[in-house]
């Protein structure tokens, strides 16, 4: 059948995917953490309808060849790793990265997956644990029963006041890894992230340290969806998308003239 | 039997190729770094006996539209777009020297600078590694990549690599079958000190679709003739054989 029915067939199914990517952008718009994706659109490859220098007459070539494209394809999508807003929330548990690093946390098989989202809450052991789930910081980070405050200093730090103490008591570190491609980590849903092959393996280091990001106590880091952008993405795919379709109807046109003619 | 009818065959086979490259623009017009191409069409004498009536349609693509697409700015700052002229060099799946315009780089796993497309990106001396673990990535307006490596004191930026920017002249430069551009005589570019990137920023596809949607509706108009014409060598056909026919 016609190359342009298929053609724009790939550019309806990419413009559509990109629809999808946008909407789980906005939709995440509020979620603290949270990174927005971006749809990487490629070309296919060009098919030789006439060779560019072929023989046109006995002694003349052809200038120009005909190469048609064979349409588009999202091959990726990407994470942008920028920082998101502050939006302080004076909550003792609530943790933000300002900077670089993720967030280790210990998955219920043993593994660690990492996070930005530094909503914590606690566990009926008194663990620092995530807000959704109640997974668990890595390293664990027990606050006793009878303490007053905690406090989490800028390098991880996490100490308590307890009654007849006047001593700050030290109760663990948070530590942070970083990756060399964080783009290239596998997103899990739940705010969370896993290493893969790509982002390379995580390395450990004290907050502040190494060019780790520092840990802020009682701020959140927002999503970094820029609602506005996310909707001007969104009316481009849109007008592709019936542009596309225009192309499919009018070739439909042409070929339903040519047997009705014919 | 007149051969009207092969000639608004091919009139009308030719516009069908001609709407595939509208349709494949079209397809792109999200494409980042795209260069839409042009179409146009070409008579083929083929005279022999008797009226000189034989010319032929082809449909040929003379080149892309070169002109700068908009810029789409993301505030990555491993997004690189290209001020006016000039080209990034990357590197095709055999090795060989390609040009594109596509520069949202990234750091693949082999540590080499790469564009999302997976090319890798060709520098002064070769591929540009980059010694992990690094702190921060900075790219110059000239194409200098510099790195401040993991614990480095803010003040130290060493520069790895610097990106190959080229700027042949348009008329020397074609696509190829895998989008990306190359020279037409399979020459090697020099680099070019004058070509300039802008940070953060992405260049869209130059793919204007007003232009692509009124062509084709035009190619679209100009088909439905060749069909006409068809069906009026069609209409002579039956006319001469009922003409003939012994009632």
């Amino acid at each position: 059948m016609n190359p342009a029915l298929w053609i724009s067939k790939t550019g309806l199914d990419a413009q559509q995917r990109d629809i999808s990517v946008i909407s789980n952008n906005l939709a995440n718009s509020s979620t603290v953490g949270f990174k927005k994706s971006r749809a990487v659109f490629e070309d296919l490859l060009y098919q030789n309808i006439n060779q560019p220098g072929g023989q046109s007459a006995q002694d003349t070539e052809l200038p120009n060849g005909l190469m048609v494209g064979a349409g588009t394809k999202v091959v990726a999508t990407q994470k942008s790793h920028t920082q998101g807003n502050v939006q302080t929330t004076d909550n003792s548990l609530d943790v933000m990265i300002d900077g670089k690093g993720f967030f280790q946390i210990l998955m219920p098989d043993g593994t660690i997956s990492y996070t930005r989202n530094g909503q914590f809450s606690l566990n009926e052991e008194g663990e620092m644990v995530t807000s959704g789930n109640g997974y668990t910081l890595e390293p664990a980070i027990q606050i006793p029963e009878d303490a007053m405050s905690v406090s989490i200093s800028q390098e991880g730090e996490v100490t308590v006041t307890q009654p007849g103490n006047p001593d700050n008591v030290v109760v663990g570190q948070i530590n942070l890894v970083n990756f060399i491609n964080p783009a290239g980590l596998e997103p899990m849903g739940q705010n969370l992230y896993r290493e893969t092959a790509v982002s390379g393996a995580p390395l450990e280091a004290v907050p502040g340290v190494d060019g780790m990001g520092n840990t802020i106590q009682g701020a959140l880091e927002t999503s970094n969806v820029n609602v506005t952008e996310e909707l001007v993405n969104l009316i481009e795919s849109q007008r592709g998308y019936e542009m596309n379709s225009k192309v499919i109807s009018s070739v439909d046109q042409m070929l339903s003239f040519v047997t009705q003619q014919l | 039997m007149d051969k009207m009818l092969w000639i608004a065959m091919s009139g009308a086979k030719e516009n069908m190729n001609a709407v595939s490259v509208r349709a494949n623009n079209l397809a792109n017009a999200n494409t980042d770094g795209f260069k839409a191409d042009l179409e146009q069409a070409r008579s083929m004498q083929a005279f022999g006996e008797g009226l000189p009536t034989r010319v032929f349609a082809m449909t040929e693509s003379p080149g892309q539209n070169f002109a700068a697409g908009a810029l789409q700015t993301t505030g990555r700052n491993m997004d690189v777009a290209i001020k006016d002229q000039g080209w990034i060099a990357v590197q095709d799946q055999n090795g060989n020297e390609r040009y594109t315009r596509n520069g949202s780089l990234e750091v693949g796993t082999d540590g080499l600078l790469k564009n999302s497309k997976g090319n890798t990106i060709i520098g002064d001396n070769g591929p540009i590694f980059v010694p992990q673990p690094v702190d921060k990535l900075t790219i110059g307006s000239n194409g200098n990549v510099s790195i401040r490596p993991m614990g480095a004191p803010e003040n130290v930026m060493e520069v790895i690599g610097r990106i190959k920017l080229v700027n042949p002249p348009n008329g020397n430069i074609e696509k190829g079958t895998d989008g990306l551009f190359k020279l037409k005589d399979d020459q090697v570019a020099l680099a070019d000190a004058n070509v300039k990137l802008q940070i953060g920023a992405l260049e869209s596809s130059n793919v204007n679709s007003v232009e692509e949607m009124t062509s084709m509706i035009a190619l679209q108009r100009q088909y439905e003739m060749n069909v006409k014409l068809m069906k009026t060598a069609d209409e002579n056909a039956q006319r001469s054989e009922s003409l003939m026919r012994i009632s």
